[in-house]
Parts: C-alpha cells; sequence; structure tokens
C-alpha cells in the first residue's frame, strides 16, 4: 500500500470513527455489546482460576494465555479485517457494485465501510485478559518470546481473517453463505480457548486439519509454555502457527480476487 | 482523453436454477436441480462517441443494467469484448474507474453517515484530484444542481432529490469523460428531474462528456438523447436516431381538415391515406413505409386543398416506444 493510500484509509477511518461517535447511545452500547459478547470466556478465565489448578496437563496461568492470545487476535480482527463479516449486507444493498466502479481494491473499500464500535469492546476485554495471563504467567519473558508473542497474535488474526475470507468469497456468490460466518463465530469463541487435547481426538483433528483454529491460539500457546511436543502435530507445524495465519491470509486475498471476476452481482 | 464507448458482439449469460412448482417440485430441485443458461445479454454491438449521450431504451429485465454493469467493470462478459474510453473495464478495473462516472438511482456511492461534503473530500482523495480544481468543480456543480443547500447533511437526511443530486456531482467530480447513468431520476419530483436534465444537458454540450443513459422516463429521452439504443431479450433491437424510431414505430398521426368546399373531390396523397370522410370533415393518415412526418403531412394537406380549419394528433414517444417494445416482442 502507498504512502498516499495509507493517508487515505487513515483519513475515511477517522470520519468513520467522528460518525460513529456522532450516535453517543449507539456507540456506547456498541461498546458494551462488544465487551458482553465475550462474557463466555471472562466466566471460563474465573472458573479456571478459581476452581482448577490446571487442564489437559497445562498450568492454569498457562491455559489462561490461549484466551489471551485469542481474544487479542480477535479483538484486532475485528477493528482492521472484520468488516468480512456481514459482508452479506454490504452485497445485498448493492455496495459492491458501487466499490467496484472506485479506483482502490474492493477488499479495502469493504473494511472501510464503517467503524467497528464493539471492538472497542473487544480490545478492551483481550487486553485485560492478555494483562492478566502475563502477570500470572511464570514463564521468563525474553525477547524472542515476547517477538513469538507478538507474532502469534497478528498471526492469529490474520488466520481469522482468512477463515472469514472464505466464506466472504461464498458471500459474493451466494449471499446467504454469509449466515456461516456467525457459526464460524461461534465456533472459535466455543473452542478457541481450551488445549484442544481435552476433546476427542477426532474432534481435536477435525479443528486442527479440517477448520484449522488451532493454529489461532492454542498451538503458539503451547508452544510458548513448552507444552509444543505434545500437541499431536509436529514441533516445527506447531511453531509455525504464525507464518501458516500469513500465508493463509494471502491465499484467501488470492480467493478473494479470484472471486471477485466471478462476481454476478445482486438483481440481475 | 477520447470518451468513445466500443461494443462489439458483448454477451453475459447467468445461469440459475429453475424452481419447479409446488412443494414437491422445490424439494426435487434441492435434490436434482435443473440448471438453466440465461442469456441476459446477446450479441450485442453498438458505438458511443466522444461527447454524445445515448440513451440505453428496453422494458425491465431487457439487459440495460447488465450492459451498464459490463462497461462500468462490474461484471466480466461472457464473451464479446468492449472498451470505454480505450481501456477494457473488466481487465483494467481500476484504471477504468478512473475514466467513469456512474450513477445507480436506486443506490448511493456517498458515505451513508458523513455529511456529503466529506463524502465529497473522501472521493477527491481517492481520484487524486487537486484541491484547486476540486473547488472550482464543487463550485460550478453548486450553481447547477444548488448543493450547498445541503451538503452539510448526512446522507442518510437527505431527500431523494438532493441524495441523487449529491450522487451526480460524486460522480462527476473527477471530470471522467464517461458517465453512465441508470435511471437517476427514478422516483423524483418534476422540479428536480428539471434540474437534473439540466445538469446532464451541460455535462454533454458544455463539458463533451459521453453520457449512456438508461430510463423508462421518454421525456428525459425526448430532451437528452438524440440517439437511442433499444434492447430487448438482451439483443439489440434498434439503434437509431429517435426520428427514426418515430419514422418506424410512431407513425400513428392524424391530421383532421375542415375543407371549406365540402363537395372537393379528395383523393389519397403520397404517403397520406384518406381515413374516413364526413362531409367537409376528412381525417387523412399514414400510408406505408415511407409516410412523411405529421408536420409534412400537414403541410401537404394545406397546399392540396382549400381548408377551414386542421388539427393535427400525434403519438407521444410513450406511444412510440410502446409500439416498439410490443415490435421487439414480437419479433
Amino acid at each position: 500500500m502507498s504512502l498516499k493510500a495509507v493517508r487515505i484509509v487513515w483519513r475515511i477511518s477517522l470520519l468513520n470513527i467522528r460518525s460513529a461517535m456522532e450516535y453517543r447511545t449507539e456507540f456506547l452500547l456498541n461498546i458494551a455489546a462488544g465487551a458482553i459478547w465475550q462474557v463466555s470466556v471472562i466466566v471460563f478465565a474465573t472458573v479456571l482460576l478459581a476452581r482448577f489448578t490446571g487442564m489437559g496437563g497445562w498450568d492454569s496461568s498457562d491455559v489462561l494465555l490461549i484466551p489471551a492470545i485469542r481474544m487479542l487476535a480477535h479483538g484486532l480482527f475485528v477493528l482492521v479485517l472484520g468488516r468480512l463479516h456481514f459482508i452479506g449486507r454490504q452485497i445485498q444493498e448493492g455496495m459492491i457494485d458501487v466499490y467496484l466502479v472506485r479506483p482502490m481494491p474492493v477488499y479495502r473499500q469493504v473494511q472501510l465501510a464503517y467503524f467497528p464500535t464493539n471492538a472497542i469492546g473487544d480490545l478492551t476485554v483481550a487486553a485485560g485478559l492478555m494483562a492478566g495471563a502475563l502477570s500470572r504467567s511464570h514463564l521468563d519473558w525474553t525477547v524472542g518470546r515476547i517477538s513469538y508473542l507478538i507474532a502469534a497474535v497478528l498471526g492469529g488474526m490474520l488466520l481469522e481473517a482468512a477463515l472469514f475470507a472464505v466464506v466472504a468469497c461464498a458471500a459474493l456468490r451466494f449471499p446467504a453463505a454469509d449466515y456461516w460466518s456467525r457459526w464460524l463465530e461461534e465456533l472459535l469463541g466455543t473452542f478457541g480457548s481450551y488445549p484442544l487435547n481435552v476433546l476427542p481426538k477426532a474432534v481435536g483433528g477435525l479443528l486442527t486439519y479440517g477448520l484449522p483454529l488451532a493454529f489461532v491460539a492454542y498451538f503458539p500457546a503451547a508452544v510458548l509454555t513448552g507444552h509444543g511436543h505434545t500437541t499431536g502435530v509436529p514441533y516445527w507445524l506447531a511453531a509455525a502457527s504464525p507464518l501458516l495465519g500469513v500465508l493463509a491470509y494471502l491465499a484467501t486475498r488470492l480467493l478473494w480476487r479470484w472471486s471477485l471476476r466471478h462476481y454476478a452481482g445482486v438483481n440481475g | 482523453m477520447s470518451g468513445s464507448i466500443e461494443v462489439r458482439g458483448l454477451s453475459r449469460t447467468f445461469h440459475t436454477t429453475v424452481r419447479r412448482p409446488g412443494f414437491t417440485g422445490t424439494l426435487r430441485s434441492l435434490v436434482d436441480p435443473e440448471r438453466v443458461a440465461k442469456h441476459a445479454v446477446q450479441d450485442i454491438t453498438f458505438d458511443v462517441a466522444p461527447g454524445e449521450l445515448l440513451a440505453l431504451l428496453g422494458p425491465n429485465g431487457a439487459g440495460k443494467s447488465t450492459t451498464i454493469k459490463m462497461l462500468t467493470g462490474i461484471l466480466t462478459p461472457t464473451s464479446g469484448e468492449c472498451r470505454v474510453a480505450g481501456v477494457v473495464p473488466y481487465q483494467e478495473r481500476e484504471r477504468n474507474a478512473r475514466n467513469i462516472g456512474a450513477v445507480f438511482g436506486q443506490r448511493t456511492q456517498l458515505w451513508w453517515d458523513l455529511p456529503v461534503r466529506e463524502s465529497f473530500a473522501i472521493l477527491r482523495d481517492i481520484y487524486e484530484v487537486p484541491k484547486a480544481e476540486h473547488a472550482a468543480r464543487l463550485e460550478e456543480f453548486d450553481d447547477l444542481l444548488d448543493l450547498s443547500s445541503f451538503w452539510d447533511t448526512r446522507v442518510r437526511h437527505l431527500s431523494l432529490g438532493q441524495r441523487v443530486r449529491s450522487d451526480l456531482a460524486a460522480a462527476l467530480l473527477h471530470d471522467p469523460p464517461v458517465v453512465f447513468l441508470d435511471e437517476p431520476t427514478i422516483g423524483m419530483d418534476v422540479v428536480v428531474k428539471e434540474q437534473v436534465r439540466e445538469f446532464l444537458r451541460y455535462q454533454v454540450e458544455q463539458r463533451s462528456r459521453t453520457v449512456l443513459l438508461t430510463t423508462h422516463d421518454m421525456t428525459e429521452v425526448e430532451r437528452l438523447a438524440e440517439r437511442v439504443v433499444l434492447i430487448n431479450h438482451g439483443r439489440l433491437v434498434l439503434d437509431g436516431s429517435l426520428d427514426d424510431i418515430r419514422r418506424k414505430f410512431g407513425s400513428t398521426w392524424q391530421v383532421r381538415a375542415t375543407l371549406a368546399d365540402a363537395h372537393t373531390d379528395v383523393v389519397p396523397l403520397p404517403g397520406i391515406a384518406v381515413l374516413r370522410r364526413d362531409g367537409p370533415r376528412v381525417v387523412f393518415g399514414p400510408d406505408g413505409p415511407d409516410a412523411p412526418t405529421v408536420h409534412q403531412a400537414l403541410k401537404t394537406v394545406i397546399e392540396r386543398y382549400e381548408v377551414t380549419g386542421v388539427a393535427i394528433d400525434e403519438a407521444d414517444l410513450e406511444d412510440v416506444m410502446r409500439a416498439a417494445y410490443v415490435h421487439a416482442e414480437a419479433v
């Protein structure tokens, strides 16, 4: 992206934020909704710390790192790339047609459609959870470990974006496919916070090779906490999770371009 | 930059699933869907010269919007080719976007929650229009469309007329040589419609923009277009001037004359038939494909006979187009 493009993105984002803030009650409600949406994670973390010493062979403080990474990755996804979620509405309203007649990548215009106020709630909870996880952690947070943690969060964000991009591409052709993004979000929220080795092997395998949500937070947390050799996949594969996030994201950008070329529009 | 549009054998086919009737039929369609090809546009060829306004007409579902979507780069044709200002829209979408302006009457390209002027500013940045040039053009558009009375209002609070005027300005702020307008005045009141028509006329005559317009409003066609392309069922039925169309489908005029002498012998004239006669009152009508226009017929009747009164009935463009659509259905 050129400097000029970054300036335009920044300018539109600021205007979007300003316009979101002008509807005060709606703005505050959306922030609250973003935070309340994550209440199950907060309950999970509270119960984990209060009632259990560990889970699946992991210490509680190590387990806490999984939802912390997932939540932070998710919050950043919602903030930066989350408009792929609910893209069905933009498709049905014919906005993709409008984007296609502007000299700007359609993907970028989709992301700039509005400011995701709920991301503030998501990120607030995520930041609190990460702070809690780091303060309870017994790990030695070296520069290498911190760098890997940052890479894991960004990789998780990109992997989540890639998963939603696949649904968005399907929605370009069949707008009703957008409904699957709700299922995807539900699935990420439900299973993304646990060490997957507590689940039956078949389910764990499905969430690794079928729908690769294990790469969002479980594998990176395992690598960080020294459980990388007991995840059921080769260590190098678990360690490469952030890189896989980047590759998956780039692959879905190609899929997006292909889907746009085959876009058939709405209303004929 | 030349703002021509070249369309050669352009076709677009959609594949849809046939819904069988009844609940059992729906279940069958679910298990064994029957796919059919719907040819929205078939082998269409036409040109639009730089600085020309062409009305693309046809009944609902004729393929007008699909054609415009291919020319604006929204859809990729199934076959054939087109060039807009020298660019193949579906191959170089972003480059094409810089050369065109588009208004889809049913939807807005403005930011819904922002004041209109903010949307204009964003578009200025996207199209990289120099600030001074942008300000000058906005001033010019304000004179023609009276934008300043509402440009600090959020788009979601605008009336339809204000919204479409804003969309028109937004589509032209980057000074595109080619403009596509898909039913731009749909649902507007007559005053705003006239303001928009004046604006479009100005853009064609003074700014030499090439305009491709689809509309169902025949007054609009009459006021703005010299040439029309009529399509139906995705096929080009007619490409010609309004006079051509009137000649072909609008020969439904009548000249009603009252003769000074009720006993005058009345004989058919070249291309003019005597439809009825009742004493001194004679009704003339067109005869055959070479019939003259109503004005020529009137002149001929007055020159040939001594008349004390004369009146003409002429089909308006609405009637002419109805006849053309009916003809297109029959072909």
